[in-house]
């Protein structure tokens, strides 16, 4: 570094002028910009947050939109300098401004309602039910004896649990029973202001999909069939938002190839929920029991090493259940008002 | 407020023109910019105004103890008291999180369970100017250099809204004067300023911008995505955008003070035709250079007091000239490897008998600014070795396009051109009626702006320092 100054502060070279000229050189300037930027000044106050800023550049952009677009340059200078945007021109179809006139074609998607989000999760109080009088525990041998377990407890709250477990069966099981048909008989009998759903023993079983293809488990077209007929369930059980639905996700069982079987389930469910996050629950037994996907026979409960499966690697015991009804029961209290 | 924006082109031509029809009531004009200068600020944060306000208040009262005494001992406690002041406000805002969370990280390895607690604290635009710019008004008060100025001039010298955010950096004694009669309104460097504002519009929204966009940041981003020849143009790239984006806002920020009535420092001087690294630092954010030289490098001993100590004191202004541009060890870095230069350079010089060809002094000087720059641009120390590592993984050039690679050449190329051709250009240009120069600002800004991409302008890189 030198000691010498290498400092300039030098007086530009050129010519002077007044400082009306300076003015007048800015305000030409300027007025040049509204004619051919007019709408764009309007346009960017009118994506900015509101205060003083935006209040500041909207007195600005209006009259100036306004002059523009009765002169009408805007326009030509815009499809001049199109050339040098960054970004990508959007001209094509698929815009958003198609989707409600496109609604009924066949490249349309399906609309996304409100019943696909819990309002817990959008930070929202959650539209709570007043009463819990009638509970459907139903699924599989997996739902034993877990529903001994919530009748006990809820009892004490006046609510009649019904337990109605189908031992051997499976939603790809639909030769023995036809879940979806079960489904709209217990919502008839019972109607249930809640159903709690835990099946997935015996699943793994080949669809049969449109043509008389076959399709088996486990692959993205077998989730896809299980997922279908998992939503056609919740939709009942549901009953159009009028009760809650809290369906639980396997753990994994100890066996590999049932654990493949146990993957692909709890991804159909996932995904068959999504359109009714407000009234259906998915609950994640998986996370609870077998944490990163790796079977466990013991966790700890209450601070103590516990056993909670069954000797068989797929059912949860005792002690099992009563971690999961904990878990149920909690997710109860924040539906319904009588449970608190 | 950015200086490429829609509210900043609807503030300027009103307070132009006000401050024009006020010149002559200078009591009207002083605070009539003051007000001016806080608006623009507290567009960031209105917040920030306050610490403004604090500092200017607290250095002026430091400015008119050291006046007012002969005892120099007294004297040097007030500038020392203020100084720290100063330094601290700014180590508070830019260096306590980085403090804290090193110094965390080295208790915990040493088994020492006090952390020093965590705050986020919002870093106020501009701080690292603002603060270098009240250093030196009360050092040069301390050195006689200058007298106190009005409490309404030194709250104008750190604000003035031209160079507050992001420079120059400019000094008292260099401002201060300007304020003592209005500006002559019948000298106004018109054309100078506009061409400056328009070269600096170019620079920042049309070169800067482009390269940041199309290389710079998706290769720094993520380095392992990409082979040799991406990472190497990547480099020249950010050589290219950090020079264009940095001296772009000194550019707009001198030419719109001309508009004004002002002159300020010239920051840049084609820093990439330097042969030596001293000549780098005369090219390249002199003000800063400036700053450094007076205020740290000189006070430390300078190039007095032996070989030893002028190394020593090489090394340590230009890594705490690394530290002022934030609290990270990517700048350490960067200002380390230019001190090691400069103190090599040095070496060279004086036991060297044979000089290289100028070429080849370039080539040099040229390629390790360039790979100095990269710790300095890398999100951290760990990104930036693997940015340097992937330049021995020989791949495909996904990224080279005949724009990018044309524009980096052109901007190190005009940078070798010697200075005649541009100043034929500049002084033409200087010539036009003022109608013309005014359409001719208007005509750049319309091909600038169709530019911008629909995320809008990003902010000057100097604005986080």
């Amino acid at each position: 570094m030198s000691d010498k100054n290498p400092f300039i502060l030098d007086r530009p070279t050129g010519r002077s002028l007044r400082a009306r000229d300076a003015i007048a050189c800015v305000f030409v300037a300027v007025l040049m910009l509204l004619v051919v930027k007019g709408q764009s000044i309007r346009s960017e106050g009118e994506k900015m947050d509101s205060g003083i800023e935006r209040a500041v550049v909207l007195a600005v952009g209006h009259p100036a939109g306004w002059a523009a677009d009765r002169i009408g340059l805007g326009d030509d200078v815009d499809r001049l300098t199109a050339s040098l945007s960054p970004d990508d021109e959007l001209s094509g179809p698929g815009g958003f401004d198609e989707t409600a006139a496109t609604g009924s074609s066949s490249k349309a998607v399906a609309p996304v309602t409100q019943d696909a989000f819990d309002p817990a999760a959008l930070g929202e109080k959650p539209a709570r039910l007043d009463k819990l009088n009638t509970l459907v525990a139903t699924g599989d041998s997996l739902v034993q004896p877990l529903d001994v377990e919530l009748a006990r407890r809820l009892a004490p709250d006046g609510v009649k649990t019904l337990r109605d477990a189908r031992l051997g069966t499976g939603i790809s099981k639909s030769d023995l029973l036809d879940w979806g048909r079960l489904a709209v008989s217990q919502v008839r009998k019972q109607t249930p202001d809640a159903v709690v759903f835990f099946l997935g023993a015996n699943e793994g079983f080949p669809f049969e999909a449109a043509g008389g293809k076959v399709v088996g488990c486990c692959g993205p077209a077998w989730a896809a069939q299980y997922a279908t007929r998992a939503r056609q369930m919740m939709q009942t059980y549901r009953q159009d938002a009028d009760a809650r639905v809290y369906w639980l996700l396997l753990p994994m069982p100890r066996d590999p190839d049932r654990q493949t079987i146990a993957r692909a389930v709890n991804a159909a469910i996932i995904a068959a929920a999504q359109p009714y996050r407000a009234q259906v629950r998915v609950i994640d037994m998986a996370a609870v029991f077998t944490p990163g996907g790796r079977y466990r026979a013991s966790m700890p409960v209450g601070g103590r090493a516990t056993i909670v499966r069954e000797p068989d690697g797929i059912h949860l015991n005792k002690a099992g259940s009563k971690v999961a009804a904990d878990i149920v029961i909690g997710r109860l209290k924040s539906d319904f008002e009588s449970l608190r | 407020m950015v200086f490429p924006t829609i509210e900043f082109a609807i503030f300027f031509p009103i307070v132009l023109a006000l401050s024009w029809a006020l010149m002559k009531r200078q009591w009207a004009w002083k605070p009539f910019i003051l007000a001016a200068s806080y608006v623009f600020y507290s567009a960031a944060n209105p917040l920030f105004c306050l610490l403004i306000g604090a500092l200017t208040l607290s250095n002026q009262a430091a400015a008119k103890l050291i006046h007012r005494s002969d005892d120099d001992r007294y004297r040097k406690r007030v500038v020392v008291a203020a100084v720290v002041l100063d330094l601290g406000t700014l180590g508070v805002f830019k260096y306590y999180g980085f403090f804290a969370t090193e110094t965390n990280g080295l208790l915990d390895k040493v088994g020492l369970g006090l952390p020093l607690p965590l705050a986020a604290i919002a870093l106020p635009v501009g701080i690292s100017f603002i603060v270098f710019q009240a250093i030196s008004y009360a050092v040069d008060v301390y050195r006689r250099q200058i007298e106190p100025a009005s409490t309404i001039d030194f709250g104008l010298y750190l604000s003035f809204f031209p160079h507050l955010v992001a420079g120059p950096i400019v000094r008292a004694k260099e401002f201060i004067p300007q304020l003592a009669r209005p500006r002559d309104p019948a000298k106004v460097a018109v054309g100078a300023g506009v061409f400056l504002i328009v070269i600096g519009l170019v620079k920042k929204v049309a070169i800067a911008d482009f390269l940041a966009r199309e290389i710079v940041d998706p290769v720094f981003g993520v380095p392992q995505a990409y082979s040799a020849p991406d990472v190497l143009l990547a480099s020249y790239a950010y050589a290219v955008q950090i020079f264009c984006d940095f001296s772009g806002y000194t550019d707009i920020a001198i030419g719109l003070a001309l508009l004004m009535g002002f002159v300020f420092p010239q920051n840049f001087d084609r820093p990439y035709r330097a042969r030596t690294f001293r000549e780098f630092w005369r090219r390249w954010h002199m003000t800063l250079s400036r700053f450094l030289r007076d205020f740290l490098y000189i006070p430390l001993g300078g190039n007095r007091g032996g070989k030893l100590k002028t190394a020593r004191n090489l090394m340590l202004t230009m890594v705490l000239g690394g530290l002022w541009h934030g609290a990270a060890w990517g700048f350490v870095l960067w200002g380390f490897i230019h001190g090691a230069a400069l103190v090599i350079e040095n070496v060279f010089r004086e036991r060297m008998r044979w000089s290289p060809p100028g070429w080849l002094k370039w080539a040099i000087v040229f390629h390790i600014v360039v790979l100095a720059w990269i710790p300095f641009r890398a999100p951290d120390l760990d990104l930036a070795a693997t940015f340097v590592s992937r330049l021995a993984d020989w791949g495909p050039a996904t990224l080279w396009s005949v724009p990018v690679v044309g524009v980096v050449a052109l901007v190190i190329g005009l940078q070798l051109l010697p200075n005649k051709p541009l100043d034929a250009m500049r002084v033409s240009f200087e010539r036009l009626h003022p109608a013309a120069l005014g359409a001719s600002m208007a005509v750049v800004i319309v091909l600038v702006t169709a530019t911008i991409s629909s995320q809008g302008v990003p902010p000057f890189i100097y604005f986080q320092f």
